[in-house]
């Protein structure tokens, strides 16, 4: 054990695969996670096919993105309703592990719908390496922003009830209203900052100008990236922070 | 000097919440816990019980005072603490989605122990616990019962030095809570120390080497369930339903203690004859059992275990 490269992260792969075990057991609503998306795209495709495109690359962020929900819901669930957080947490497993774990777990679980996702946007969309690079690091940031904020907001509930309406509406504010399945210029242009600054937006924004159907400026580039990257990071490192407080309650 | 398994030096916690008075749980909290061996806090409902195990588990903090496990200070450094104990949580319920067997297993590889200790300790375990038959059923389809000795199933595999158990029996029939009791024996032999709040008396009495009663986040007794008995001032217990009205002339008898409407006169053997003549001349029901530690509980706290 004590060989382990990063000794806060220890037991986090097989908390990971604990998680992955628990999930995949809820076979059904690991393919209706996708549904609103797929849903979506064939409305889409009937009535606006330009948009196809940039609402697929959107339906690929917005799946990533909900990820997050799951995570709140499920470190809720567990230690709301079976209080196994304290299971796990009163043992070597660090709290950045249990934060992790179920961080990857659900990844795991919910990437095989966003893989079939993936396989419609190879089927259609121009895929060129930079644009491979672009949606993996964008994902990346996304998932990683997305998850922390799962997990410190499960934290502050008490009653699941509370947490399905509330988590649905802020997951739901965040990635369906900005420019995540349309096209950023059909967003209020005095508002455009602010697209440029919310993860999934961001995210979206970036993929849309590099299949050329927006256009930005070299600083709303540098915008959009630098905040997903750094949003993504600093609320990684509260997680973290977040997740070792909490282990204790107070 | 060895170092104690546990021991709490005047720990108090004050819950503090917006728009409600404070509460304090734990009112200077002392006690200690030698390696190997079981001790039980017993106590009401909202006794301070599952407060402390939680602050002595690292999942809660103290207001103040002082807890050390194995030498560790429990709030300045869970992290050196961690690695050394396992706890049962109250209510805790295994993952639905997972079997008892993949319960256990994945917890205890979670722990960082390697694969063919897990799958060997996860078949001890559920043998012990009487699982082996609904081992690979999801936890979803298994009873109450079932479910909380999943549990125990899950944190007695670990063997660690120390552990904690909140009503660890809960729901159980009572074979399953013999095979627990039989299992945290073999545990504290083998040398693990054991501190688990229980509601039953029975288990406290079974189970433990020394426990404490806790009442109102104060530690009122301590010692061992012998020692306990002895102090309630007889070897009978005779008790007597709507015995009130006689409770001046039982006094002579013995030490009285009421429970409800029921009194119960606590009184050596040469005593008895007498007073059961006295409850057939006052048309009054009576029943003669060995003090137990229902009384020790009922003297010591003034209430019954059971009265909230």
């Amino acid at each position: 054990m004590a060989a382990f490269p990063l000794p806060r992260l220890r037991g986090a792969g097989a908390f990971s695969l604990t998680e992955f075990r628990v999930q995949v057991h809820e076979g059904i609503a690991i393919f209706t996670s996708i549904m609103t998306q797929a849903v979506l795209l064939i409305f889409v495709r009937i009535l606006a096919p330009p948009l196809f495109e940039i609402a697929l690359l959107g339906s690929l962020i917005f799946s990533v993105f909900t990820l997050g929900q799951r995570v709140l819901n499920e470190a809720a669930y567990i230690r709301v309703d079976h209080r196994l957080n304290q299971l796990y947490l009163a043992s070597p497993l660090t709290p950045d592990s249990y934060f992790v774990g179920i961080s990857v777990g659900v990844l795991m679980a919910y990437s095989l719908p966003i893989l079939l996702l993936v396989a419609v946007a190879v089927l259609t969309l121009p895929f060129t390496p930079a644009l491979v690079a672009l949606l993996l690091s964008t994902g990346f940031a996304v998932w990683v922003f997305t998850s922390s904020l799962g997990y410190i907001l499960s934290t502050t509930f008490r009653d699941m009830r509370a947490i399905w309406s509330q988590a649905s509406i802020l997951y739901n504010l965040f990635g369906v209203l900005p420019p995540v399945f349309y096209p950023l210029y059909l967003f209020p242009s005095a508002l455009r900052p602010v697209a440029l600054v919310l993860p999934p937006s961001a995210a979206t924004a970036l993929l849309q100008a590099s299949i050329g159907a927006v256009t930005l400026s070299p600083g709303e580039v540098a915008l959009a990236a630098g905040s997903h990257v750094v949003e993504a990071a600093v609320l990684f490192a509260f997680a973290l922070y977040w997740a070792r407080r909490t282990a204790m309650e107070r | 000097m060895p170092v104690e398994a546990l021991l709490a030096r005047d720990v108090r916690k004050t819950y503090r919440t917006r728009n409600a008075p404070e509460v304090e749980a734990l009112s200077g909290v002392s006690m200690v816990a030698h390696p190997g061996e079981r001790v039980a806090l017993l106590g009401r409902n909202g006794a301070g019980k599952t407060t402390f195990l939680k602050i002595a588990s690292t999942l809660l903090t103290a207001t103040s005072g002082t807890v050390e496990v194995l030498g560790h200070d429990v709030l300045s450094d869970p992290d050196a603490v961690r690695p050394h104990i396992a706890v049962v949580p109250q209510e805790g319920k295994p993952f639905f989605h997972l079997t008892p067997r993949e319960q256990v297993y994945t917890y205890l590889r979670s722990r960082g122990m390697d694969r063919p200790t897990a799958t060997a300790r996860t078949s001890e375990a559920l043998g012990e616990m009487g699982l082996t038959e609904v081992a690979d059923r999801l936890s979803i389809t298994l009873s109450g019962g079932q479910r909380q000795r999943t549990m125990v199933a899950t944190v007695i595999a670990t063997q660690a030095p120390v552990l904690f158990l909140d009503e660890p029996t809960i729901g159980m029939d009572p074979f399953a809570r013999r095979a627990v009791w039989q299992t945290l024996r073999r545990l504290s032999r083998q040398g693990s120390t054991i501190l688990l709040t229980t509601h039953y008396l029975d288990e406290a009495d079974a189970l433990s080497e020394r426990l404490y009663i806790i009442e109102r986040g104060r530690v009122l007794v301590e010692g061992t369930a012998v020692s306990l008995k002895q102090q309630v001032g007889g070897s009978l217990r005779v008790s007597l339903p709507g015995g009130q009205p006689l409770v001046p002339t039982l006094e002579g008898f013995g030490r009285v203690v009421t429970d409800g409407t029921t009194v119960h006169v606590l009184i050596e053997p040469p005593s008895l004859t007498e007073l059961l003549n006295l409850a057939v001349r006052e048309h009054l029901t009576a029943t003669v059992g060995p003090v137990t530690l229902e009384e020790a509980f009922l003297s010591a706290v003034g209430h019954s275990i059971d009265e909230d």
